[in-house]
């Protein structure tokens, strides 16, 4: 019998991987930044806290100049639905801003609109051929 | 329509494997890879968690986020004092080193593109 490669040591206490369990979005008025959220994706809320599928949104204010972001590229949110139509429906009710209509792309039925501080946020129906990593996930229980 | 999840977050960069292999080696160590997966040849994808990172190699962003604070990801670990030791032995750049505040433990690092990152382990 011939050994295998060493595996690499995993540092004590490091184990498991690390959990992404929250956002913090700065705010120049973070109530209604979370208003926002509420109403356009309908998240729940309990506890006041704010999840969306196991994660937690956490809203701060923003004490710095600019009130909107300069680079909205740079941190998207991706939120999985299970009805892109009914998704898009309440965002026009709610008269939000679009930065690209709804489209079918390879990953899927995707449309962004910017959140009450310029933050881009998209709405995904995930394609069922997409990778497991895209694909939309039951809420926990 | 039920409730929406949130599948992922993609984070823009001009050097996609850089920031890939930053948290594959920062906060999925011993992970082979990281868990990450290339979804095209300058997007890589890995789960932390309910929720996913997407790394999108772009052209509409700096080098550095001019903009660090205005959106933070928080990682929860289940030993901050041990992952701080870890992420030490990288290298990397501590915001605010780890530090006990009311809950748990608390520090604040800058990734390679300048994003902040917030480990925690929150007590029992």
């Amino acid at each position: 019998m011939v050994a295998g490669p060493p595996v690499p040591e995993t540092p004590a206490g490091i184990g498991r991987r690390a959990r992404l369990l929250a956002i913090t979005l700065e705010s120049r008025a973070p109530d209604r930044a979370a208003a926002w959220y509420r109403r356009a994706l309908g998240l729940s809320e309990a506890k006041r806290l704010l999840t969306a599928g196991g994660v937690e949104l956490r809203f701060t204010l923003r004490t710095a100049d600019a009130p909107n972001t300069v680079e909205p590229a740079r941190i998207v949110l991706n939120f999985h639905v299970d009805d892109i139509r009914a998704a898009e429906a309440r965002l026009v009710a709610l008269e939000a801003v679009w930065v690209r209509e709804l489209e079918r792309t390879r990953w899927g039925i995707i449309g962004t609109v910017l959140d009450f501080d310029g933050n881009y946020v998209q709405i995904v129906e995930p394609a069922p051929d997409s990778p497991s990593c895209l694909q939309r996930r039951e809420e926990p229980r | 329509m039920t409730t929406p999840t949130l599948g992922s977050i993609l984070l823009g960069t001009s050097d996609p494997e850089r920031l890939r292999d930053w948290y594959a080696a920062a906060l999925a160590p011993g992970d082979g890879g990281g868990g990450f997966i290339e979804v095209t040849p300058t997007m890589f994808a890995g789960t932390f968690g309910d929720t996913s990172l997407l790394i999108d190699g772009r052209s509409d962003v700096a080098g550095t986020n001019p903009e660090p604070g205005r959106v933070v990801l928080n990682f929860h670990v289940d030993d901050a004092r041990a992952v701080a030791a870890h992420l030490d032995s990288l290298g990397v750049t501590w915001l605010v080193e780890l530090e006990e505040r009311d809950g748990g433990l608390f520090g604040t690092l800058v990734d390679p593109d300048g994003n902040y990152v917030q480990v925690i382990e929150l007590k029992e």
